[in-house]
Formats: structure tokens, C-alpha cells, sequence
């Protein structure tokens, strides 16, 4: 479970870019958690914060009852990242690049032989196993990345823009994937500037804009609280306008 | 969940094989590495002593081009005995020795034998150019030659008169020439010393680069920071793995030349220095500071450049600067000053240039040596560790 609470990051040297502006949320176990807002809504530095690549002005948050600052290692071991960033050792092979994360989790020799060989049937990559990643498409390199950050079978799963340059059959295995990891009990936060994305697979949404929460709930809920009949129009009417969401 | 470590030397060990494989696979750094460490210097150091070696042959069959000889037929047979090809100069020898073409002429005056039967000195001239360094053997060595006939006719008219040679040479200057045969040669020895240096500075360059701002290009950073890993840890499992490198491509270096002066066909000059196991021991001994002070400082640069290009360009003005140390040393030509042993890269560069001139090791200065480098290894690598934590490094700035 992610509790985040008043959380606030600016930039700039005076502070003058609010990124994240007194964020509030909370994301459940067995549920994906989708984070939608226009581009430069705060998902990513909201996103880092979480991931404790990031310390927050105010405000707090914790991952399965751990601060993301005061023990920043201990949620580090807890949560999976798929963060917007997702290079490869294009030298390594896939397998190289998962096994290297794999030990950095501390996880032992034998164990994670046999878990990098469940991840590899898992999301069929077998075949680019023990390739080199230089070369890889978009796709592969996504399969390879995810399994990288799922290595050490982590409880909280953070996603940033995870359907960025992939084609529909990539998209379609990854939602089916991320259902998977829901049914058998992780907290999976989603971040996504596409709509769609977020109505396709998550159980309640948090949408942002401008570093604030602008409205929160299920499909549903949020339908029902614009006074639109369609999730797009509810979309644009909580934000205020049309601006971004085309991007 | 799975049962997991959480050893900091793991993670530490873990980072560095990563690094060491990764480095290994990258084939155009390895193949620079391997060029420059074992052919390059070793090539160019054959080709000064191939130099050195015509200038000694040249001496030996110095061609005199000479004006008016048959003036002083005792001279020309003197210098006959000391197999000197003698030879009609060219009209505008002036220009021929300004070109490099004639080493040195030598002209009799139109008036020497009239002087000399007059009793007055008879006048020799001498034309050459000082300034070009492959002449100088052959003009000392013609000066030579007419100092010494001239000291033999002396003699001989002194003998006529019945006065013992001796009058008249009331000096007796014996001079022992207290160079060691390693301690002549100073160019060759110069280019052994700087090439060892020149690989302990260099030797990690593309791999550190590749570790820090090509890990930032590669947007690889940002993914390895989620990880337990700690940001001093990161540092220093890179670092271990560049060292390794470092240490790799000088002890390559080193067997270039053990190999090259071992094997090559040298020229027939002895050589002016040894290079043996013994000195291949001492150069690693004393460039250990800077094999691991080098990367260190490497990673810092690297990890301030956002892209591989930019790194590069300020790593070039470091490099630039640490190359420079050792020529200005050579060109100072002083004593070296006792503080200097304290300063990095001057310090090993000294402590070098000593061990190829045959000495032992002088173990104060060793350590004195090492104290510096060890400091400022330890806080490049903070440095390094607090960059990795610095949240700039993922915004891109």
C-alpha cells in the first residue's frame, strides 16, 4: 500500500516551478492505481519521490508503512520501478541485465537463476535470453526492463509512461501482465497521460494537473461527479480545460 | 518474497563484475588500450634509438668535405690516418650546410703555407651550423681532431728545439665521466617514463567515461538509483573495476617495453639504461597511486557530463595538463626540488626517471609519494558518491 500525504517538490531557484503541490492519495493492495494528468501534470517528480530518487520539500509518504526518506533502502527493496528511464547495458545480455539487478536486490545465486527463468517464460522473452540488448526493439527492451524491476518480486509496483513507444501487441501483453500482478495481491501505481490507458486497466484514478489532485475515485465516480456521460468529458472538465490532454 | 543479502561488499563486488564484463565486451576501447599500451610507445622508442645509433655511426664514417687542402699536406695526411674520408667541398657548401646536407667543411687558408714556413699560426676554418642537433657529433669530433694534430706538430717542434713536450703542457686534465651506462640517453629514458605515466593517466579514461556520463546517456542511471544500491557503493564498485583496467593497460605498457628491448632487433648503441624485471618491479610500485588515483578522478568528470562528448572535452583540458607535468620537468633540467616527490605525477615522474638510471627506490620518498594521490583518491570518490545522490543528475543538469 502507498500512502502519500501533503507531498510537495519545487524546482527552480527560487522554488518558482511547484512540480508536486500538496499531493494526497492513497494506493491499495490488489489494485492498480492510475495516476492520469496532462504532460508536466508532476506525475514523474511525484513518481521519483516514491521511488526516494527524490526528497520532497513537505509532506510525506510511505510505501508498506516505510517513509520514502527516513528509510529510503528499505523501500528500495520493496518496490519494483519502471520508470521513464529504462536503459539497457546494450554489452550485456537480456539475462545479464536482469541477473545484475537481480544481485544488487541481494538476492542469492541459485534463487535467482530460477526466478530470472520464471520471468523469462513469463513475459517470452526466451528467445532474446541471452542476447545482447544492443539492437533490441522498443517492445523487447520493455519486456527486459519490467523483468529487471520485478526481479526481486517486489510488493509495490511503480509505473511511469510504461506504454511510451510500444505497439498494440506489446501494449496488450503488458496490460495483461500488470492484471496479473493485481490478482496476485500488488500495489501497482500506473502513470499515463493517455485516457484510455487508464480506463483500459486501472480499478481508481488520481488525476493531476498543475502538481495538485484535481479529482479522485473509480470511473464511475469521477463520470458522476463532472456531470458527463463519457470519462473524456469528465477528464477535461475537472482540469478545467482542454489544455494537454491531445499530447 | 525471496530471501535475500544485504551485504554492502556484495553489492560493492556485484557493481564492479558488472563493470569489469561490460568493459571487457566494449572491443574499441579494449583495441585502443591494447594499441596504445603495447605497440605505440615500444615503436616509438625503437625509433629513437635508431637516432641515436646513426648519429654514433655517423661519426665514425664522417665524410670531411674540405677547401685547399693540398695547402697542408701534413694535415691531410693526419687526418687520413684517422679514417677521414676527405673530399672536395661543394662551391656553395654555406648553403649545403644551412640545408642539413654537409655536417661541417673544412677550409685551409690560401695563405696557411706561407704562414706556417713564416713561423705564424696557419689558419684552419671551420663552417658548420650548432644549431642542428645531428651535426653536433661530427663538428666536436672534426674540433677534436684538430686539437690534437695541433697539440702533435707542437710537440714535434718543441722535441727540434730540444725542450721536453711537457713545458708546455703544465695541466694534466684526466676527467672521469661518472654516468652510469644508464644514466646517458636521456630522451629514450624520458620516453619510458612518461609512457608509463601517460598509461597509468590514460589507461581508464574510455571506461570511466563509459561508466559515468555514457551510464547517464544511456538513461541507465536512473534505474540502477532504485535499486538498495548506496550512491558511495556505486562509486566505489566502479571505481575497483576501472582500476582493474587502469592497472591492466600500464602492466601491458610495461611488457611492451620489456618485451620490445628485450627482443626487437636494437640498433648497435648500448643501451643507455636497463629495463629489466627489477625496474618493471619499481615502476609499478611507484605508479600504484595514480593507477588508483586516475579513475577516481576520471569518474568525477565523467559523472558531471551529461553526454559522453561532453565529458570527454573536459577530461581533455585534465589531460592536457597532467601530460604537460613531466616535459616541463625534463626541459627544467635542475635538481629536482625535495617537495617535488610529495606532488602527484611530477612525484612518480621523478621517482621514474630514477629507477630507469638504475637506483634503488628511495622508500621515503616512495611514501611521500603515495600520501597525496591517497587523499585525493578518497575524495574524488566521495565526490563521485555525492553526485550519484545529487537529484540534478536525473533532471539532466
Amino acid at each position: 500500500m502507498i500512502v502519500v500525504d501533503h507531498l510537495a517538490k519545487a524546482f527552480g531557484r527560487h522554488r518558482e516551478v511547484r512540480a508536486v503541490d500538496g499531493v494526497a492519495f492513497t494506493a491499495p493492495d490488489r489494485a492498480i492505481t492510475g495516476l492520469l494528468g496532462p504532460n508536466g501534470a508532476g506525475k514523474t517528480t511525484l513518481l521519483r519521490m516514491l521511488s526516494t530518487l527524490m526528497i520532497p520539500d513537505s509532506g510525506t509518504a510511505s510505501i508498506e508503512g516505510h517513509d520514502v526518506v527516513r528509510e529510503r533502502y528499505a523501500v528500495r527493496r520493496r518496490i519494483g520501478v519502471l520508470s521513464d528511464a529504462r536503459g539497457l547495458y546494450p554489452r550485456l545480455t537480456a539475462r545479464e541485465n536482469i541477473r545484475y539487478y537481480g544481485a544488487l536486490q541481494g538476492i542469492q545465486a541459485d534463487a535467482l537463476e530460477r526466478r530470472i527463468e520464471e520471468l523469462v517464460q513469463a513475459l517470452a522473452i526466451a528467445g532474446i535470453a541471452d542476447r545482447r540488448t544492443q539492437g533490441f526493439s522498443q517492445g523487447e527492451r520493455m519486456k527486459v526492463a519490467i523483468a529487471r524491476a520485478l526481479v526481486h518480486d517486489p510488493q509495490t509496483i511503480l509505473l511511469d509512461e510504461p506504454t511510451n513507444g510500444l505497439d498494440i501487441m506489446s501494449i496488450r501483453a503488458l496490460r495483461a501482465l500488470l492484471r496479473d500482478l493485481r490478482s496476485s495481491g500488488k500495489c501497482l501505481l500506473f502513470s499515463s497521460h493517455v485516457m484510455q490507458e487508464v480506463t483500459a486497466l486501472c480499478d481508481s484514478i488520481v488525476i493531476l494537473g498543475h502538481g495538485r489532485v484535481i479529482a479522485s475515485g473509480t470511473v464511475a465516480e469521477l463520470v458522476a461527479k463532472s456531470g458527463e456521460t463519457v470519462l473524456e468529458d469528465a477528464f477535461v472538465r475537472l482540469l478545467g480545460s482542454g489544455e494537454g490532454l491531445a499530447a | 518474497m525471496i530471501s535475500r543479502g544485504e551485504s554492502s561488499t556484495a553489492r560493492v563486488a556485484t557493481v564492479a563484475r558488472k563493470e569489469i564484463i561490460d568493459i571487457f565486451r566494449d572491443r574499441r576501447t579494449m583495441l585502443v588500450t591494447l594499441v596504445t599500451a603495447i605497440v605505440a610507445g615500444p615503436v616509438l622508442m625503437l625509433l629513437v634509438l635508431n637516432l641515436i645509433a646513426r648519429q654514433s655511426d655517423k661519426v665514425r664514417e664522417l665524410v670531411l668535405p674540405v677547401v685547399g687542402i693540398e695547402r697542408a699536406p701534413a694535415l691531410q695526411a693526419f687526418l687520413e690516418r684517422q679514417q677521414l674520408t676527405l673530399k672536395p667541398a661543394p662551391a656553395d657548401y654555406e648553403a649545403a650546410i644551412k640545408s642539413g646536407e654537409v655536417d661541417v667543411v673544412l677550409e685551409v687558408d690560401a695563405a696557411f703555407a706561407d704562414d706556417v714556413a713564416g713561423g705564424r699560426p696557419g689558419t684552419i676554418r671551420l663552417a658548420y651550423d650548432r644549431s642542428r642537433d645531428r651535426a653536433r657529433a661530427a663538428i666536436a669530433e672534426v674540433e677534436a681532431l684538430l686539437r690534437a694534430f695541433n697539440r702533435e706538430w707542437g710537440r714535434g717542434r718543441l722535441l727540434l728545439r730540444g725542450i721536453a713536450p711537457e713545458v708546455a703542457n703544465p695541466l694534466n686534465v684526466e676527467s672521469r665521466d661518472l654516468a652510469t651506462p644508464q644514466s646517458s640517453g636521456a630522451l629514450v629514458l624520458f620516453l619510458i617514463a612518461f609512457y608509463g605515466l601517460f598509461a597509468s593517466v590514460m589507461g581508464g579514461m574510455a571506461a570511466a567515461l563509459d561508466t559515468t556520463a555514457g551510464e547517464r546517456e544511456r538513461m541507465s542511471l536512473e534505474p540502477l538509483l532504485n535499486t538498495p544500491i548506496g550512491p558511495l557503493e556505486l562509486a566505489t564498485g566502479k571505481w575497483l573495476a576501472v582500476s582493474l583496467l587502469n592497472a591492466a593497460a600500464v602492466v601491458l605498457t610495461l611488457t611492451g617495453f620489456y618485451l620490445a628491448l628485450r627482443f626487437a632487433p636494437l640498433p648497435a648503441v648500448g643501451i643507455p639504461f636497463l629495463f629489466g624485471p627489477a625496474e618493471f618491479g619499481r615502476f609499478l610500485v611507484t605508479l600504484i597511486p595514480l593507477i588508483l588515483l586516475m579513475p577516481a578522478i576520471l569518474l568525477y568528470v565523467g559523472c558531471r557530463g551529461r553526454t559522453f562528448k561532453e565529458a570527454q572535452s573536459n577530461l581533455s583540458v585534465l589531460l592536457f595538463g597532467i601530460s604537460l607535468l613531466p616535459i616541463v620537468q625534463m626541459f627544467l633540467q635542475r635538481k629536482d626540488p625535495s617537495w617535488l616527490s610529495w606532488v602527484p605525477v611530477s612525484g612518480q615522474y621523478a621517482l621514474l626517471s630514477r629507477a630507469l638510471r638504475g637506483e634503488a627506490l628511495p622508500w621515503m620518498e616512495l611514501l611521500q609519494s603515495y600520501v597525496i594521490p591517497a587523499l585525493l583518491t578518497v575524495i574524488a570518490l566521495t565526490a563521485v558518491g555525492r553526485l550519484f545522490s545529487r537529484e540534478s543528475l536525473l533532471v539532466g543538469r
